[in-house]
This record gives structure tokens, sequence and C-alpha cells, in this order.
């Protein structure tokens, strides 16, 4: 009976809480895409917007192409927070043009994008590799196994879009005169395979790779710079990413873009503290990858990340939302 | 009631550990073995480049002659040995040389392979029930179990390439060759078996000189079979980084470039029909000399 007019009381309590919090704040629908750092920012941000601003949160889940649709056209939901803006940039710059979406945080990860990477030990051993220009002088370091005598370069899966990439740059760089040899991985699980079982020896691997990753936070894989700048968008866009292009210019990749992009609806009516708070957080890539090494490893889900980030990372969020709003976070995880 | 309700199973963190458990004591193994079993396979791997360097570079010309001679030894066919040529005419033409080549290099190793140690195994398997009793649920689980579950370990352990490829294919492609062994040899007759004895035959010339020669239609049919399953695991091969027909049929997949898919595949469906027809007619030359003393 006690229990009963507890939880009733508690029911009540929560109630007006939750009332008083939706006058401030309102509905908020979270794009939760099907990927773990974006499954992991979507329930970050559902937890904050709740319990420090008292929205009402609901996460609609979706890949890319979907979400992107639905904004546009429906307006929900309202915010993407992980959006890979190449994969649907033309109309997306319509869509920001017109200003049916907005972009609130042009770089919520750190670090992300495509690149060469190297595992950490081996910056730490040959100190005197610091960009791509360096490493690819050094092909004896990265011995291939069918050909020990050539470096061994392991590249993107047979028909991904950066295999192309990665054929053009190894031609700009004059890989093959180096003494390298581009290996095809045959598939995602084959080119994990092969950067696993390299780390796992402690051997030296050089090859392509993506982050926010588990891969990349796993075997704390670090990416190379690429000692060039980037080469001008018409190039990339017209040569570099083409099966056919005849002279390819070295280049660093490109870089790819994520922002969290939010609905015109929101961006009028939204509380400006839950804006402020979107535009301010940004994710080291460090503790991005972290979360998502936590994720893989316990086979957790965005939202038990979520709480684990909240838990471990304090310094971190709390820099992004007010005190107020921090303080009634760290009550709710207690 | 609630027992019957949920099933009484490990909890969440129980199965977890025990996964994870799994995962380390393997990843333990192959960081302490992984090197020395990697070195074992190394004159296999260095064969297997040559090999392949060996069919890619030889001129053209004379490879088609090397396979319609191969074509003619096996089938003493004209039109095997014209379907022969045009195939590989064809394939040219196409641009898919190389691939092709690639291809057969890896499926030839992998058959000789398969077929080394499937023989030995499935006359050890007819000799003994117990063997055999053993022997026989391990080949179920080599044939059934997903590819992609054993090439985690096998690349964990062996990294990508051509050894970890050449595994995989045999570890589909071996079960036929060792059953029908096992098999060709128990269906001897034993009237046939009782005459050898009674004429003083040993061991040895009971099993070189009469099972396995009155086995050879059904070791046939276990080589014929090897090589096809050898050829259906192009594709998987090339996604642990065998070069061959496998990468653009792969290619294809991920971009839907139609034509290009159906073209390496069809390429690989013309290598298996060749292989097919040699060494079915080969098999049936084989039978011939003994049909007319053992009754059909």
């Amino acid at each position: 009976m006690n229990k009963l007019v507890k939880g009733l009381a508690a029911a009540g309590v929560a109630a007006a809480m939750s009332q008083g919090a939706v006058a401030a704040c309102g509905d908020v629908t979270i794009a939760e895409m099907n990927w773990a750092s974006a499954e992991f920012m979507a329930n970050v941000d559902k937890i904050i917007l709740e319990k420090g601003y008292g929205c009402n949160v609901e996460l609609i889940p979706g890949a890319t192409l979907t979400t992107f649709a639905s904004m546009e056209t429906k307006g929900v939901p309202d915010i993407a927070p992980e959006l890979w803006t190449q994969a649907v940039e033309v109309p997306l710059r319509a869509a920001l043009e017109a200003g049916s979406l907005h972009s609130m945080n042009p770089k919520p990860i750190q670090g992300a994008g495509e690149g060469w990477v190297v595992p950490d030990y081996t910056l730490v051993n040959h100190p005197e590799l610091k960009t791509v220009l360096d490493i690819i002088e050094h092909p004896e370091l990265f011995p291939y196994k069918e050909d020990p005598s050539k470096g061994a370069f392991v590249g993107c899966p047979a028909g991904w879009g950066c295999q192309q990439v990665n054929n053009n740059l190894f031609t700009a760089f004059d890989m093959e005169a180096k003494g390298w040899v581009l290996v095809d991985p045959g598939s995602a699980a084959g080119l994990d395979g092969a950067m696993a079982k390299a780390v796992q020896r402690g051997d030296d691997y050089f090859g392509y790779y993506w982050s926010p990753t588990a891969m990349m936070g796993k075997y704390k894989m670090e990416m190379v710079d690429f000692g060039v700048p980037f080469v001008e968008m018409d190039h990339w866009t017209n040569c570099i990413t083409q099966a056919e292009c005849a002279a390819p210019k070295q280049s660093a990749w490109s870089a790819s873009e994520i922002n969290t992009i939010v609905t015109d609806s929101f961006m009028k009516n939204n509380d400006p503290k839950t804006a402020a708070y979107i535009s301010a957080r940004v994710f080291p890539a460090a503790e991005m990858g972290e979360m998502l090494v936590y994720m893989g490893d316990n086979q957790a889900s965005g939202g038990d990340a979520a709480i684990e980030f909240l838990k471990n990372h304090e310094d971190l969020w709390t820099q992004w939302v007010g005190v107020q709003a921090a303080n009634l976070i760290k009550k709710s995880l207690n | 009631m609630e027992l019957f309700d949920d099933f009484p199973s490990l909890g969440r963190t129980e199965l977890r550990d025990l996964k994870k458990g799994i995962d380390l004591a393997f990843r333990d193994f192959s960081q302490a073995n992984g090197e020395a079993i990697e070195g074992f396979f190394d004159p296999l791997m260095f064969f297997m480049v040559w090999f392949e360097k060996l069919l890619i570079n030889a001129p053209w010309p004379l490879m088609i002659l090397i396979f319609a001679l191969l074509a003619w030894l096996g089938a003493r066919s004209i039109p095997i040995v014209i379907g022969t040529i045009a195939s590989f005419l064809a394939i040219g033409f196409f641009g898919m040389w190389e691939d092709t080549m690639a291809t057969v290099a890896i499926i030839s190793v992998a058959t000789f392979l398969c077929i080394g140690l499937g023989i030995p195994l499935g006359i050890l398997m007819s000799r003994s029930n117990r063997v055999q009793a053993v022997i026989t649920p391990i080949l179920d689980v080599m044939q059934t179990i997903p590819s992609f579950v054993y090439l985690i370990p096998v690349v964990m352990l062996l990294g990508i390439g051509k050894v970890p490829g050449l595994i995989a294919v045999c570890i589909y492609a071996i079960p036929p060759i060792v059953r029908l062994t096992n098999l060709g040899i128990r269906l001897v007759d034993k009237e046939v078996l009782e005459a050898a004895e009674a004429f003083g035959s040993s061991y040895r010339q009971k099993l070189f000189d009469v099972q396995i020669p009155l086995a050879l239609p059904n070791i046939f049919a276990g080589v014929n079979q090897t090589i096809m399953m050898a050829l259906a695991m192009v594709v998987i091969a090339a996604m642990i980084g065998v070069k061959g027909l496998g990468v653009p049929v792969l290619r294809a997949v991920s971009n839907q470039y139609l034509a290009l898919g159906m073209m390496n595949g069809l390429a690989i469906v013309a290598l298996a029909v060749i292989f097919d027809r040699v060494s079915q007619e080969y098999g049936k030359r084989l039978q011939k000399h003994r049909q007319g003393g053992h009754g059909v």
C-alpha cells in the first residue's frame, strides 16, 4: 500500500515536471541513424534534451537518404545529429538555400572522415614519419606478404566509392615506382581483418580507413596527414573520384563533412538554450572512438553508451550545457 | 510457471563474458602462434604466387594450346576441345584473361590440395567405421557452416591473401571427394573381394588393385564435385583479397553493374563447364575398359 502511494506521488511529480517542461521545450524528434556513432549521438542528445531542458524527445530510426527525404518534405525528424552531407550534397545545398533546413553545428565530431591510417606505435617507433609523403618513401617498413620486396598499402574493398580515390591517389603519389603494391582487401571484413591482425601482432600497417569507427578506436589507429593540401573541388569530383582520371594530382582526402542538420520549424520554435547546446556539442575523436569501442566490446546499444558517456565524461559535456541543465542531468544519472 | 515462459538462459553479462573470453583466447592464440602458422604456409604461398604469375605472364596462345591439349587428353572429344578454345578466346576478348588465369591458378592448386588430402582421408574412412563416425560430422559442419563464420578466425590468423583464400575454398570443397572415396570403396562388391582373397591377395593388393580401381567412378564423381565447389567459392575467396574473377563480381554487386557481373559470372560458369566435362569424360574413359568384365 505504502509503495503504491509513493509510486502515485512520484508519478504526479513527474507529470507536473514534464508539463512544466513541455511549456519550455516541447516535442522534439531526433533521427537515430543506423550506424553506431549516429545512434550514440542521438541518444546523448535525447538524454540531455530530456533531462536538462525538459523536452519530450522521440527517436526516429532511419538511414541517411530516408531521413533526409523525410526532413526535407515532412519536417520530421527535427534534428539529424550526424548527417554525412556528401551523400545528399545537391538536395541539401538546395534545401539550405531555400531555408527549409539549417546546419546548426558544422562539425559535431572532430577528426571525422576518410584517410590513410597507421597504428599509433608506428608513428612512435618511426618519428621521422610525419606525413603520407614521408611514409611512401619507406615501403620496406610495410612489407607485402606475397612479395616482401614491396610495401603493402591496403586500399578499399572492390566496388566501394573510395576505391577510385585510392587508385588515383596511389598513381598521383607515384607509389608503384616507389615500391608499393595496392592491396584489395575484397570486403569490409577483409579490410578489418587485415588491420586487426597486423595490430594484434604489433606489425606496422598502412592502409585506408575512416573515422569515427570502433576499429579506429579499438586498434588505436592514427589518421596520417597527407602533407599536401586538398586539391580544388573540381579536380576531386571530376577526376580523382572517377575511374577514368588521366593525370590525378596529389591531394589530401576531401574532408568528409558531417553536420547537425535541423528543420526550419525547429530552428524557429526551439528553446534557444537547446540550440546553444546543439551548436556547442563537439565530440573529440578520442572520446568518440572510446565510446564506439565500448559499444562494440559490450555489444551495447546507443542508449547504454550515452549513459556511460555522460557518467564518465562530465568534464566534457558540462561545457556544452548551462549550469542548471548540467545539474539536472547529473541528478537524473544517479 | 515462470520457468516455462522464459527459457532459462545465461544472463546478458555471462553471455557477453563468455563471448569476450572466447575472442580473447583466440586472440592470444593467434598472437602466440600466428607467425609460426604463417611460416608453415609460406612455401605454399610462394608457390601459388609463382604459379599465378606463370599463368598470367605466359603468352596467351600458348596457354590456350595447353588448355586445349589438356582437354583432349582428358576427354578425347573434338567438341569439348573446340568448346574449350572458344570459351578461352571469348574470355580473352572480353578482357577477363588475367582474372581468369588468377582464378584457374587458385582453383587448380585448391583442387590438387583437396584431392591429395581428400582421397587418403576417404580411404582411411572406408577402412574403419570408427574413423567414419568421427569424420562424417566434421564434414557435415564444413559443408554447412556459413563461410563467413570461419573466414573471421582464418583472417585473424593468416591475414588476407592467397593462403587464407585457399583454406576457405578447401574447407568447402574437400568434403565431396572424401565422402565419395569412402562410399566408392565401401560399395565394392563383397564377392569380388572374396575372390581376390581366394587368389591370395595381400591387404595392399586388395586395396590398390581391387577396391580403388572399382571405386574410380565414384572417386571421379568426387573430384568433379570438388572442382565445382571450389569454383563456387571464387567470389567468397575474393572477399578476403584473392585476385581473380570474384573481384569484378564483388565490384558489380556493390555498384549494380549488371553487365560486368554477368560477364565475369559467365566466365566462372565457362571454367566450371570445361572442368566438369573434361573430368567427367576422363572418369567415363577410366570405366570403359572394365565394362565387359563386371556387369553394368
